[in-house]
């Protein structure tokens, strides 16, 4: 009986240790083995990597993580999400805790060379910016000389800040919280004069606040902020898996490749058309996958548009605009690289 | 002299009432509460503030306080929008452990409750054997219940765990695993070999005097770097390990003080009977070491319960940290903070409270021991 | 007494069994105590050789930097309450020393008012007012009862944050000044003969030590007692002003003021630190007020008993009897109280205050990324200041300890 407990009890911790076991080489076989993507994102970020109240996941970052769970596996659900901080996101992709980080990450010179890490493209193109109270009578950043700032600790705004106040003769305060709802907080009690974050953000937390109308956003935009899904160095063959299936979902939105039609574009669509959906081509091959990997991407979780709609755009609370992040055929700059 | 009348049977006149300063409502309150000017001042201040603020209060929690709904939308009234708490209980609870399962952290809610109950109730014999087996089997019994993954269990991974319950089992496992090791490290520090001791004395100082916090940032972000290459270690087992590390460093004190409250004629009359070394400690010392510790060991654990909060920091979704999510969602984004928070805090301070109740009539029922 | 005796034995056992040839070598205590020792150094040793030789191949797989060269390097943030001047061009390393500076304030603001506190609830729970009485107890036991984390957030988000803005500050004569971006306070510019005024103060506090030292004698020789306190604060008081008179007043002072979005000038305490430090006085002090009860608690009360049968006042008998006994009790718990003090002040890191945990692995560890050397150089600052705290504790319980006789 003792030993059999023992017994148990071993397996079941050689289990816990080893169950992402070695994730040297090739992460598709693991991932493939194991049945689920495990992918890092957000403990909470409005429109990004949010849990609802029944403990779902869904975002603009968590889509992309759904992407490559059903280009790989087959199921968009099969994603095993982990929560992490600003703080622990490399170290858990380079201990191969995680497969893939969609967390809100800035591509940075610095990061891409010093870390041991890929940055696989941008999934949203943002820029730090300013949320101020309308009643400060104040309608440019250069005004805000000796003002006090609300700034969340841990992401990359608080080097642009302190540049773009450097750059301009100005002084501030920064004033740092630690998550969001404590940065909107922060701003709302009269503890900083503006709030500064990437563009998205502010929109999500100008709408926490108790009375929105209240608070305006400064034209300026102090910073490059793309983000985007990362992967560890020295799989190139992940890497690629990660970056097309980004692409393959910036792509559909091009050809005008929806969930709604991707199944009669396979059929009748044009040949672009039918070499996305695996109908014509090689391209899923050469991925290591099969042939409907980006079929696949578009039913279950919908071209780039759709994505963005129903997580940050009109569909949802955040009502952000496409503006950058628009296809470069509408004015934006989103494009993927060709698919042929 | 001879008596003038007929002696007199001794009447007693009836008992006169106490004077009105000395007994009853207005004597007490003369004594507790007006004696003297400043006391009479301290009085009247404390009621004037309980008065100014206890209607507010009640009016916001209870009388406008919107009870029924599942969305924002449902909150309309003025005072505390408790839907929120509603829409969210089971995720304060159980984290995302999937509904269907979640059968499995009630019953090691209900195991956990018997191994307490049987700790006090066994008869005496067999008591403390039985229940130190119990105690130690429950953190693996736990983890393979809740992990799951035998015997038909479906695996649930530990990144679907969470919530209030989180706490309580990090707490518990944290510090029974760590009981047996800092019985070791407390022995170690009272070894008469110079190694032995100078290494048990830098492992208790070491974790006794940094702060939990950094070392909750140890596990989640350099431990990783610990293990061999390709070696991948759950977060939550790191996290656990650096807690059972954190947790033999204090309870090691906590024996060790128990250790020096054992008279040494126990210890010359163990040895004076023939018993070895280990015979000695463990059929002797032990016992009375753990009975003696027992208030301490309690206070150690609401200590270690407290400070599972700070898990929040590394991103473990225990109980505060699922608010912070809940209060990042894009449909709740109205400011519940304060209701969320105020929830946090009952629930904890009710599970506090209950155990320094608790450890407090313990050290009462060990008093009357030593007096007998 | 008993650690001694067992040596004895020990030795004593070893004596017979390395005469008597029967007994194998084994069972020798000695031989076994080296070959445990010889275990454990092998155990340990390979321990940490494959911790060291794992980091090492982890991060040269990962190509993560190491060393410590990153403290030279220019730090490119701000930080928002510094002690010593720095602005966001300075180093890695001296963010380190602001960050240090600044827990250390935080912690000695918490010692000193946890304690007062401490002892301020502990005594109230032995008052003849019942409502006292019953404060005193659901202070403790509601503020003990409550994760430190959430008391921090009370204070800074929920009473702190509830302070006027910047534009409707409270004010004190338009000297203070108190709104939610923290309190603001005239600061004392010296000018050149300012330097007597300070000499003034550091004479009157030797004066002190002096003063105090006569009067012990004094009553030791003549059973005369002398009114140390009073004099002593006529002295701190007096001393610095008559040099101020004598120099005419050679200082001018700064009043905050408000200039564009904020006050400038003067002393500026911030909401973070006000809201850290009371967080933790007033947690520490619950804890520090159950030690002073049980210290009192545990004197007996024959000794109360003997003071007044002696004709000692109340008061005195507190202050001569009492307090000094109950030291012994709650001194060494005040020596860990303290440092559970300086280790929850990490908490600054869930609202912001720089201290050194939260500039360092927070905001250092984050955009470097050198998680090894940024928590082992924060760790073992703790570590240090708590054995200086522990030894200062030591030498002061000492000074209480009853002198065995």
């Amino acid at each position: 009986m003792a030993k059999k407990a023992l017994f148990t009890a071993t397996t079941l911790a050689t289990a816990l240790v080893a169950s992402a076991t070695t994730v040297q080489a090739a992460t598709l076989d693991d991932v493939k083995a194991r049945g689920t993507l495990t992918c890092g994102v957000s403990t909470g970020l409005a429109g990004f990597s949010e849990k609802d109240a029944n403990g779902n996941w869904s975002g603009l970052d968590v889509d992309v993580c759904r992407a490559v769970a059903a280009a790989v596996l087959g199921g968009a659900d099969k994603v095993q999400y982990k929560p992490l901080t600003a703080k622990e996101r490399f170290t858990a992709l380079a201990s191969g805790e995680i497969d893939m980080l969609s967390r809100n990450t800035t591509w940075t010179h610095t990061r891409d060379t010093s870390l041991g890490i890929n940055f696989a493209g941008t999934n949203y193109y943002d820029g730090a910016s300013f949320m101020i109270m309308k009643d400060l009578g104040v309608s440019s950043a250069t005004e805000l000389d000796g003002a006090n700032a609300c700034i969340q600790a841990g992401t990359s705004t608080e080097l642009a800040i302190a540049d773009y106040f450097r750059e301009n003769g100005m002084s501030y305060k920064a004033v740092t919280f630690d998550t969001s709802d404590q940065t909107r907080q922060g701003f709302e009690s009269g503890r900083c004069d503006f709030l500064t974050s990437d563009g998205s953000q502010l929109a999500a937390l100008r709408i926490g606040l108790a009375n929105p109308g209240n608070a305006i956003i400064l034209p300026e935009v102090i910073s490059k902020e793309p983000l985007g899904p990362v992967v560890r160095q020295g799989d190139d063959q992940w890497f690629n898996i990660v970056k097309w299936s980004l692409n393959a979902m910036i792509e559909a939105e091009e050809q005008g490749v929806t969930s709604m039609n991707a199944g009669d574009m396979m059929k009748n669509g044009n040949p672009a058309n039918k070499r996305l959906l695996g109908a014509e081509g090689e391209l899923g091959a050469n991925l290591g996958l099969d042939a409907e990997w980006a079929y696949r991407i578009v039913t279950q979780v919908g071209n780039y548009a759709e994505s963005f709609e129903r997580n940050v755009g009109m569909g949802s609370p955040l009502k952000l605009e496409r503006g950058l992040n628009a296809s470069w055929r509408d004015g934006g700059i989103l494009y993927a690289p060709a698919m042929r | 002299m001879k008596p003038s009348g007929p002696i007199d049977t001794f009447q007693p006149i009836a008992d006169r009432p106490a004077p009105v300063q000395t007994v009853g409502p207005v004597a007490w309150m003369r004594e507790n509460l007006f004696s003297g000017i400043g006391n009479s001042l301290v009085t009247l201040g404390i009621i004037a503030f309980l008065v100014y603020y206890i209607p507010p209060i009640l009016d916001w929690a209870f009388f406008s306080a919107n009870w029924s709904g599942t969305t924002e939308d449902a909150c309309v009234k003025d005072g505390a929008c408790w839907v929120f708490i509603n829409a969210w209980s089971y995720q304060f609870f159980y984290g995302t452990y999937p509904l269907e399962e979640v059968w499995r952290i009630n019953l090691m809610l209900v195991l956990l409750l018997i191994v307490i109950a049987m700790s006090f109730t066994l008869p005496k014999h067999y008591r403390m054997k039985a229940s130190i087996a119990a105690w130690l089997a429950l953190p693996l019994v736990g983890m393979a219940i809740l992990y799951g993954g035998w015997g038909g269990l479906e695996v649930v991974s530990t990144d679907l765990w969470g919530g209030f319950t989180l706490n309580v089992f990090m707490a518990a496992a944290s510090i029974i695993v760590a009981f047996p090791f800092s019985f070791l490290w407390a022995l170690g520090r009272r070894s008469q070999m110079p190694f032995i001791r100078s290494v048990s004395v830098i492992f208790i100082e070491f974790f006794r005097g940094v702060p939990v916090l950094s070392l909750f940032f140890m596990g989640s972000v350099m431990l990783p770097l610990f293990f061999a290459e390709g070696t991948n270690v759950d977060k939550l087992i790191r996290v656990w390990l650096v807690l059972i590390f954190f947790m033999s460093g204090y309870m090691a004190e906590v024996f060790r003080g128990g250790f020096a409250a054992v008279p040494s004629g126990q210890y010359e009359a163990a040895d004076s009977v023939g018993l070895s070394y280990w015979q000695k400690i463990l059929l002797i010392i032990l016992p009375q070491v753990i009975k003696i510790s027992m208030p301490n060991i309690l206070a150690t654990f609401v200590m270690l319960f407290k400070n599972t909060t700070f898990l929040l920091i590394i991103g473990i979704p225990e109980v505060v940290q699922t608010l912070q999510t809940a209060l990042a969602n894009s449909y709740w984004l109205g400011g519940h903070a304060l209701e969320g928070y105020l929830f946090v805090f009952l629930v904890f301070w009710a599970s506090c409270f209950g155990m320094s109740v608790l450890s407090r009539r313990i050290e009462r029922t060990l008093n009357t021991d030593k007096r007998d | 007494m008993f650690k001694q005796k067992t040596i004895e034995e020990a030795k004593a056992s070893a004596r017979r069994s390395s005469g008597n040839s029967s007994a194998a070598f084994y069972n020798n205590p000695n031989v076994r105590a080296i070959f445990y020792q010889i275990l454990l150094v092998f155990g340990l040793g390979y321990f940490f050789y494959s911790i060291i030789s794992n980091v090492l191949a982890n991060m040269e797989a990962t190509g993560i930097k190491t060393g410590f060269s990153f403290l030279g390097a220019s730090a490119g943030y701000d930080v928002l309450m510094t002690l010593i001047s720095f602005e966001s061009t300075d180093t890695y390393g001296k963010i380190f020393i602001v960050g240090f500076l600044n827990t250390l304030l935080v912690s000695a603001i918490g010692i000193v008012f946890a304690t007062i506190l401490g002892f301020i609830f502990g005594v109230a729970a032995f008052s003849q007012n019942l409502l006292i009485r019953k404060a005193a107890l659901v202070y403790v036991e509601i503020f003990r009862n409550i994760p430190l984390l959430l008391q921090v957030f009370f204070w800074y988000f929920a009473v702190l944050s509830a302070l006027p803005g910047a534009r409707q500050s409270l004010s004190l004569g338009e000297a203070i000044f108190l709104n939610v971006r923290g309190l603001y306070l005239p600061k004392m510019v010296g000018s050149d003969l300012f330097w007597v005024a300070e000499a003034a103060l550091g004479l009157a506090i030797v004066g002190i030590f002096v003063l105090r030292r006569w009067a012990k004698t004094r009553q030791d020789e003549t059973g005369q007692q002398f009114p140390v306190l009073n004099t002593s604060i006529a002295m701190v008081i007096g001393l610095p002003l008559l040099a101020l008179i004598v120099t005419g007043f050679p200082f001018t002072m700064e009043y905050p003021a408000l200039k564009g979005f904020n006050y400038f000038g003067g002393i500026t305490v911030i909401p973070e630190l006000m809201a850290l430090a009371i967080a933790l006085s007033v947690y520490t002090g619950a804890f520090i007020a159950e030690a002073v009860r049980a210290g009192v608690q545990a004197i007996p009360h024959g000794q109360t008993e003997a003071a007044r049968s002696i004709g000692l006042k109340e008061k005195k008998i507190m202050q001569l009897i009492i307090v000094p006994q109950a030291m012994r009790v709650i001194v060494p718990l005040l020596n860990s109280e303290y440092q559970s003090l300086v280790k929850n002040s990490t908490l600054a890191a869930a609202i912001g205050y720089p201290d050194l945990f939260n500039v360092f692995v927070g905001t250092a560890l984050n955009q470097t990324g050198q998680a090894i050397e940024t928590i082992f150089m924060t760790i073992i600052v703790y570590f240090v200041v708590n054995m200086v705290i522990s030894f200062l504790m030591n030498r002061f319980n000492n000074a209480v300890a009853l002198v065995s006789r």
